[in-house]
């Protein structure tokens, strides 16, 4: 499996939710609430979370969000810290 | 230009309605790239992209997309993504397919929603067209204001309406009808530029030309839609059944010039689908049930929309209207 550092996530769920919200990717930080400051609906998490396993797919092989666990990214850093995970595994 | 994609699995007559309605299309010279199973038999000589996976009609719209990317319906829509296709067209499961085309082909830039808009036929007119037939159940004021944009292209575009007059549905007439999702879009439509609204239209004002394009939520419009389907094949059947009787049987056959051209305006196969407004690439979503018939239809209006540059009128709209 190739090696990713988290800022490297970050900064590609940053781009990918900049491009859905249609704002700079310069305005969006860890900490920030998806829904709450950022305006994510459960529309754009799914276009998030499509692209995000389409992204790391290459890395993370049959890399998918569970359904389940949608409803626990609710910042920016939980995305980013799943993805950390699925990598751990 | 280049094919169209037809999802060769999608409908409840897949694939043969949708085979017989690609071949015959093809036979009038349309460019066609089929989606569907390696060894799909019965394709003539169509070019097959390979999917091998398929989505059932009841299957979870978002969850199947993402979970099988080998299906028609994906492949379909990434045809288009990657420019192997000028356009899509499903009879499949319809959240699929707007699933499909949202997350492939991505949204217009500006475009907060895609929304469905089908055309309602009106008799000795130009169809009424209906937005948003389902895409979403619940929408925003300022949504439904885009609803109207698109929706006024696509009128001018497709039936060469100028200027189309746009209605916003209620329950009266009056401004101050209808709830506060209603009464909020009046109030933004009123003031919006590039849409000529003439204000609220009542559901019975659907077919009968005085509307060119009629706004609603997903909900509404596709609750409208079923009702009107439902209602006109009921009236045809009792039409059909009256005539039928031994005693009527000379009137049904000095009727019958008259009312088949009629009922060939009203049969929703002759529009062939409804078109998905809003996503970066055409996506016509035909009717669970279509037929060969409403398959070559809904493969024209994919062609039709295509060569009048659709997605680049209603990406210049939006923004233009961004930029005011």
């Amino acid at each position: 499996m190739a090696t990713i550092e988290r800022n490297e996530i970050l900064a590609t769920v940053c781009r990918q939710l900049a491009e859905i919200l249609e704002i700079s990717a310069a305005d969006i930080s860890e900490t920030q609430s998806l829904a709450d400051d950022l305006g994510a609906d459960s529309i754009a998490l799914i276009e998030l979370v499509d692209s995000l396993e389409q992204e790391f797919s290459d890395i993370i092989p049959n890399f998918q969000f569970d359904d389940d666990d949608l409803s626990g990214l609710r910042t920016v850093a939980d995305a980013v810290n799943y993805i950390v995970l699925a990598l751990g595994k | 230009m280049l094919p169209i994609a037809v999802d060769a699995m999608g409908g409840d007559n897949a694939p043969s309605a949708i085979l017989a309605g690609a071949l015959e299309a093809a036979a009038l010279g349309i460019p066609l790239l089929l989606v569907g199973p390696e060894g799909l038999e019965g394709i003539g000589d169509l070019p097959l992209l390979v999917a091998n996976e398929v989505i059932e009609m009841d299957d979870d719209p978002a969850q199947s997309v993402r979970r099988k990317r080998d299906s028609t319906l994906v492949r379909a829509a990434e045809a288009v993504r990657d420019g192997k296709a000028s356009a899509m067209i499903s009879a499949g499961n319809t959240g699929a397919t707007m699933a499909s085309a949202l997350l492939r082909m991505g949204r217009i830039s500006g475009v907060a929603r895609p929304a469905i808009a089908t055309p309602v036929p009106v008799p000795g007119g130009h169809p009424t067209v209906l937005l948003d037939a389902g895409a979403n159940a619940e929408v925003q004021p300022e949504w439904l204001v885009q609803f109207a944009l698109m929706g006024s292209v696509y009128s001018e575009r497709r039936f060469g309406v100028e200027n189309p007059r746009v209605g916003l549905l209620s329950i009266g007439e009056e401004p101050g009808k209808g709830d506060t999702l209603r009464k909020e879009t009046y109030e933004l439509l009123k003031v919006a530029p590039g849409i000529n609204f003439i204000g609220n239209v009542e559901g019975r004002d659907l077919m009968t030309g005085v509307v060119d394009v009629v706004v609603t939520d997903g909900f509404t419009g596709n609750v409208v839609l079923k009702t009107l389907e439902g209602s006109l094949r009921t009236v045809v059947k009792a039409l059909f059944t009256a005539f039928g009787q031994p005693e009527y049987a000379d009137a049904a056959n000095t009727l019958m010039p008259a009312l088949l051209p009629l009922y060939e305006t009203l049969d929703p196969d002759s529009y062939g689908g409804a078109i998905l407004l809003g996503v970066d690439g055409v996506c016509i979503i035909s009717h669970g049930s279509s037929s060969a018939r409403a398959m070559v239809n809904g493969i024209k209006c994919a062609q039709e929309m295509v060569e009048t540059g659709m997605v680049e009128a209603i990406r210049v709209a939006i923004s233009t209207t961004l930029a005011e």
